[in-house]
Order: structure tokens, then sequence, then C-alpha cells
């Protein structure tokens, strides 16, 4: 199994639980989608499996490959192939966007016993990823996200997934925001990463980029636990009737629907 | 003659300023046969300068980052000029510290001048070259040099400097010409005998001409290097001057650069502080025409015990002046850095445009680094602003770095060379550039 997130609970460090117990399955070569509205604990799941700091699992545990991901810096979860697309991409002053994203293939190639590529060897594979992408390379001579557009940031994200070729890419609200063409860069990266030895897992409130990824199953977050599973029928269903309305009609023990 | 006795003098003189005052007799003898007696008058005077002032205290605004005691219990007396296999010997130091190719270039070894390393062949309307040429070719530049520069009663070792220059050099660009290949000079220690390097410089940029200068300095053991430097903008001329200063660890940097502005004139001053067991950088620029611009940006690093000091004045005396100064520090280890930026807007400067800005990282609880931005304003039509930071590593962005596999240890190199990165990008010309990034990369890799 490529992900397994068994009873998931994780807090802040000031005490406030996010994930309250978490169960999730996720096999190689399948697409899944976790759907929620606001607040639901989407982004904090996406935080605790890349390892960022701010965060104590208090209960539960996460399976990667069928080794203990939490038990791993975070930079070698990204060399173990793990890989979070940011919703916030972080701007990096004075950091030119190729030399940081060559330092990160180099460093996933050293990990693997690898070579590592040269200036010519990185920008040749460069140029096919732009090509395949239809990305410009006009992001490539700039420092890492500084100055770039929402648009722009997150075709950065894209070009960084497919560049480090992940196991298992986790999407965070990638597509929120976009307009239609980076939309389709989007879709056109998480579509070209598919592959029976490879898992997504795309975060997002709304249903506009399942138009064009179709996932193999759909999840509902709500209040720090998933509260319902299904095919992809039912993120079209999420956006017709709302998340609201989809916790009354649910009845399957989320709490909080029936507060409005 | 008798053995020279404790020179008399008719001014109070201050106790730790006296061997310099007896290595002076000792050495004015030889050159006041050579040089002209007005000279001779100039280093008097400066020395009379010092003795009465004596080495800067830390009740001293300026100096009060500083720590001289070292050299105040230890003096580090004008060094003689290098024999010739310790000259030869600097061949193999140069490399790794010129810029590729073969522009006009000038080495002076432990405050003398090296010819066998030097290149001063020159485009019609440059005059470059060493003092002792300029006496012959071009004696009135030479006075100008040796003048004294106002406020000397505040900078002793200026006054010391004008005591005892030895090396150094003179460039003047005649009017509309335009050089636009750096011009290097480069400044070694030999680390043959403890002593110190006092070097004094003119840069004379005649109407509507442009140039730009590199001058670095780096060495090998323990010696005190005092270097001057005079650039006089005429009206329209344009100036880029860079210095790296990278000396080495035991050595002592005291060095500055005064600036004069005509009207419309354009000032760049960078400076790259990397290495040096204590550092002082001073950059004083005065506008006295009007509408003049003025850079000042830079850069220190420091770690294990060193201290680094950057300083700048910027005196708009006239209407319509700009300012823009952006400086950031590093310090790591117990290093400790300082910045000191003084920015005065005189009653007729209306109009005038300054930004300041200084922006510091703190790598390690026992490193230090103090900023103190100065804003001096007596007009009131004036736009001027000025921010200070100083914080650890963004640790979102570190995150970003780790959560694409990068290893902490290489993250964090990685940030603090793109914080000072985007300084050195600020420098105009190309090659210029290159070499500070080279050199700077090579002292990171050896921050703790």
């Amino acid at each position: 199994m490529m992900l397994e997130i068994d009873n998931l609970h994780a807090r802040l460090l000031d005490g406030r639980e996010i994930l309250k117990g978490i169960d999730l399955e996720v096999a190689a070569g399948e697409v899944h989608a976790i759907m929620g509205p606001n607040g639901s604990g989407k982004s904090t799941l996406a935080a605790v499996l890349a390892g960022r700091a701010g965060y104590e699992v208090t209960e539960g545990g996460v399976r990667y490959q069928g080794r203990d991901l939490l038990a791993m810096p975070a930079d070698e979860r990204a060399r173990e192939g793990v890989f979070l697309a940011f919703q916030y991409p972080v701007e990096i002053p004075g950091v030119n966007n190729t030399y940081f994203l060559r330092a990160a293939v180099n460093a996933q190639r050293r990990h693997k016993g690898e070579a590592e590529l040269d200036a010519g060897q990185f920008l040749r594979i460069v140029r096919a990823k732009l090509k395949l992408l239809d990305i410009g390379d006009d992001l490539l001579q700039r420092a890492v996200n500084v100055g770039f557009s929402g648009g722009e940031k997150k075709r950065n994200e894209i070009f960084q997934m497919a560049m480090l070729e992940p196991k298992l890419a986790i999407l965070d609200e990638t597509d929120s925001g976009l307009d239609i063409d980076a939309l389709r860069t989007v879709a056109r990266g998480v579509n070209g990463l598919r592959a029976p030895d490879r898992a997504i897992v795309i975060i997002t409130h709304y249903q506009r980029l399942l138009d064009h990824v179709e996932p193999d199953r759909v999840h509902v977050l709500q209040d720090g636990r998933i509260v319902q599973s299904g095919g992809k029928g039912l993120a079209a269903e999420l956006e017709e009737r709302g998340y609201g309305t989809f916790d009354e009609a649910s009845g399957d023990g989320a709490a909080g629907g029936a507060t409005r | 003659m008798n053995a020279p006795a404790p020179m008399n003098v008719d001014f109070p003189v201050k106790p730790e300023a006296r061997p310099y005052l007896d290595a002076f007799e000792g050495g004015v003898a030889q050159t006041a046969q050579i040089e002209p007696g007005s000279i001779v008058r100039h280093r008097r005077h400066g020395l009379a300068r010092f003795a009465e002032t004596g080495f800067p205290t830390r009740r001293s605004e300026s100096w009060r980052y500083l720590d001289l005691q070292p050299l105040v219990r230890d003096p580090l007396l004008p060094a003689p000029a290098p024999s010739a296999p310790v000259l030869r010997a600097m061949g193999e130091h140069l490399t790794g510290l010129l810029l590729p190719g073969t522009g006009p270039r000038l080495v002076i070894v432990d405050g003398y001048f090296a010819a066998e390393f030097s290149a001063l062949d020159m485009p019609a309307g440059i005059w470059f070259g060493t003092i002792s040429a300029a006496l012959a070719e071009r004696p009135e530049l030479v006075d100008e040099l040796a003048r004294e520069i106002p406020g000397d009663g505040e900078h002793p070792f200026r006054a010391l400097n004008r005591a005892f220059f030895a090396g150094g050099y003179v460039l003047d660009i005649a009017p509309r010409v335009k050089f636009d290949n750096p011009i290097e000079i480069i400044h070694l220690g030999s680390g043959a005998a403890a002593g110190s390097f006092h070097t004094r410089s003119l840069i004379t940029a005649g109407e509507g001409s442009r140039a730009s200068v590199l001058e670095v300095y780096a060495g090998e053991g323990r010696y005190w290097r005092n270097d001057v430097v005079s650039a006089r903008l005429g009206a329209g001329a344009e100036l880029a001057r860079t210095a790296i200063v990278e000396e080495s660890d035991e050595a002592v940097h005291t060095g500055q650069i005064d600036a004069t502005l005509g009207a419309a004139a354009s000032f760049a001053g960078f400076a790259l502080a990397i290495g040096g067991r204590t550092v002082r950088h001073e950059a004083s620029v005065a506008m006295l025409g009007e509408n003049a611009r003025c850079r000042l940006d830079g850069a220190f690093v420091v770690g294990g015990r060193d201290e680094a000091n950057i300083l700048t004045t910027v005196d708009h005396r006239v209407p319509g002046g700009q300012t823009r100064e952006l400086m950031k520090g590093v310090a790591a280890g117990r290093g400790h850095g300082a910045f000191q930026g003084r920015i005065i807007v005189r009653e007729d400067a209306q109009k005038t445009d300054a930004h300041q800005l200084s922006r510091n990282l703190l790598i390690g609880a026992r490193a230090a680094i103090d900023t103190k931005p100065q804003l001096e304003i007596y007009a009131d039509d004036v736009k001027c602003s000025h921010g200070a930071s100083i914080g650890d590593l963004d640790e979102a962005a570190l995150f970003y770095l780790e959560a694409r596999g990068i290893p902490a240890g290489e993250a964090r190199h990685m940030l603090i060379d793109g914080f000072l990165r985007e300084v050195v990008e600020t420098v105009d010309d190309f090659a210029t550039r290159v070499h500070l990034l080279r050199r700077l990369a090579g002292r990171l890799s050896k921050l703790e």
C-alpha cells in the first residue's frame, strides 16, 4: 500500500485538536480527492504528511510504502518520494529557481545512489518537462516564487512535481484561485504523473479540478474526520448540494452539520 | 649625526601614538630626499593630528562597536617594503583574487607597489599609476591626495595614514572619457613581517566621465591595513567603486573612502566584508552639486570571533540629491557585526530623496549584530526613510526547501546565500558581480 493513515489524531501546539481520527488508504496507481469545507482539517492533513513543524500527532500513525512516515524528517520524506504542492508557495528572495530545483533533484539522486546531474543534463530535462506541461521558461531565471502571480506560483509547484517525479503527490488546494489556463496546466501535470507505481492525493474545496482529473475515490473531510467516501460521482454531488446540505443528508455520523 | 633621539614636538602626544612618532622620525629622513617639501609638510601635519588625538576609543560614537585594544597593546608600526623573494612568492596568492581577463591592474604588497604583477596601460584620457609616477607626471594630483580631508580630527587613522602613506594609486579620468572595464587594485599582505600598511589613493573623475574600480584586500598573517581613498566626481561623472575585504584571520583592516559629488554626478559604492579579525569599512559621501545620486550597498559576514563594522555617511548639502542604501549583515559563531548609517540633509538640501535599509541575519546564539540608522534632517521638503531588521532564517522558507528534499544544512546555506545575493546583484558590472558571488560562496562554505 502506498499510503495508510490509521486513526490519525493531530493538534496544534496550542492544544487545539484538528485531526480527530483519520482513516485512509491510497493504493499505488490511484488518484484520491479529499474534499471538505474550510477549517475541516484538509491543510493540516497535508502538513502532517509532509512533516511541517507546528503539529503534534497524539494518536494513530501513517505508513508510506510500509514504512513509518512520521518518523522521517521532512527532507527525507521528500527524497523518499513524497511531494507536497503547497497551497501558498513560499517566496525565497535571492535563490534562483533553476538552482533550487537542481539542488532538489540532485539531493534526491544522491539519496538513491545515482550520479548528480550537471547543469547541461539538468537543463535538457527541464526543457523537456516544460514542453510537456506547456509552461514558458520565463520562471526559470527568477528567484523562487518571488514576484510570481498566483497562477505562476501554482505552475511552478506543478513543474517541480514533474521534475521530482514523486511516488506520492499531495496537492493542497492547488486549484484555488486559478484561471482556466493555469488549471489546465495543473491537470496536465497531474494526469502526466498518473502511473501504476504512483499515487496522487488531491485536496480541494471545489470540484473544478476534478472535471479535468478523474479521481478513483472521493472522500469528504469534516471536522477532522473522513465522514464519507465514494466514487467520482460524490464530487459532483457535493458541488451541487454544498457541504452543509450534504451533512444533513449524509447522516453518517458527522457532527456540526445540524448547527445551522 | 647622532642616533635619532625621541622626536621633539611642540604638541601634546598620546602615549599610544609615541611609537609611531618615533618610527616617523626614522623613516622621513629618507623620503625627504626624494619627496617635495610640500608632501613632507603634509606628512608632518598628519602626524601631529594623530599624536594629539591618539587611538579612537569606544567613547567616540563611530568607533563604539570596535575593539582596538589589541592594536593599542601591541603596536603595528609601518612595514618596510617587501623583499624580492617575498614579492615573487605573492604570485600564487593572486590566483582567485583577480577578475578573469587582462584589464588594467595595480597590485600593492604590504603597502608598496608591486610592478611585476601590475598592468597600467590605459587608453588616452586616463592617467593611472603609482604615487611616485604621479609625482613626476601629475604633481598637482599628489598634492590633492596628500591634503587633509576635512574631519581628520575625528578620524585619527586617516591622519596617521597621511603621515605614513607609501603605496596607493592615482586615477584621473579626463572629462567625457568613458571606460567600462573594471580597473583592479589588489592589496595584499605577505605575512612576511607584522606591521601596518598605509595606502592612500585618489580618483578624480572629470565632468561627464565614467569608470569603475574594484579593490580587493587580502593577505596572510598578522598586519594592520589602513587604507584611505578619496574620490572627486565632477559634474555628471559616474563612478562605481567596489571593495572586497577578505583579509587574513589575524588582520586589522581600517579602510575608508571619501567621495565628493558634483552636480548630477553619480557614485555607486559597494563593500563586501568577508574576512579579517577586526574590520572597519567607512564610506563618506558629500554632495556638493545639485541632483547628485549616490548608492551605498554592501554586506558583512562574520564568524569565529571576528568583528566587522560598516559605516556610511551621506551629506546632502544642496538640493535634489538622491541616496539609496542597502546593507546586509550575517553573524555566526561569536562574530559581531555592526552597521552605522548616517544621512544628513542640510537646510538647503530641499527635495532630497534618501532611503536606507539594513537587513541582518543572526545565525547562532552567541553572535551579535548592531544596526544604527541615523537620519539628521534640517530641510522640510524631503523624502527620507530608513528601515532595519535583525532576524533568524525564515522557517517557512526552510521548510519549503526541505519539503523538496534539500537537507536542512544545505537549505540553511541556500537561504544565507540568497539573502546576501540579493544585495550583490545590485552591482552593475557583470564581471565584478560574478567575482563577488564567487568570493562570497567561498566564505559561506566555511561559515559555522
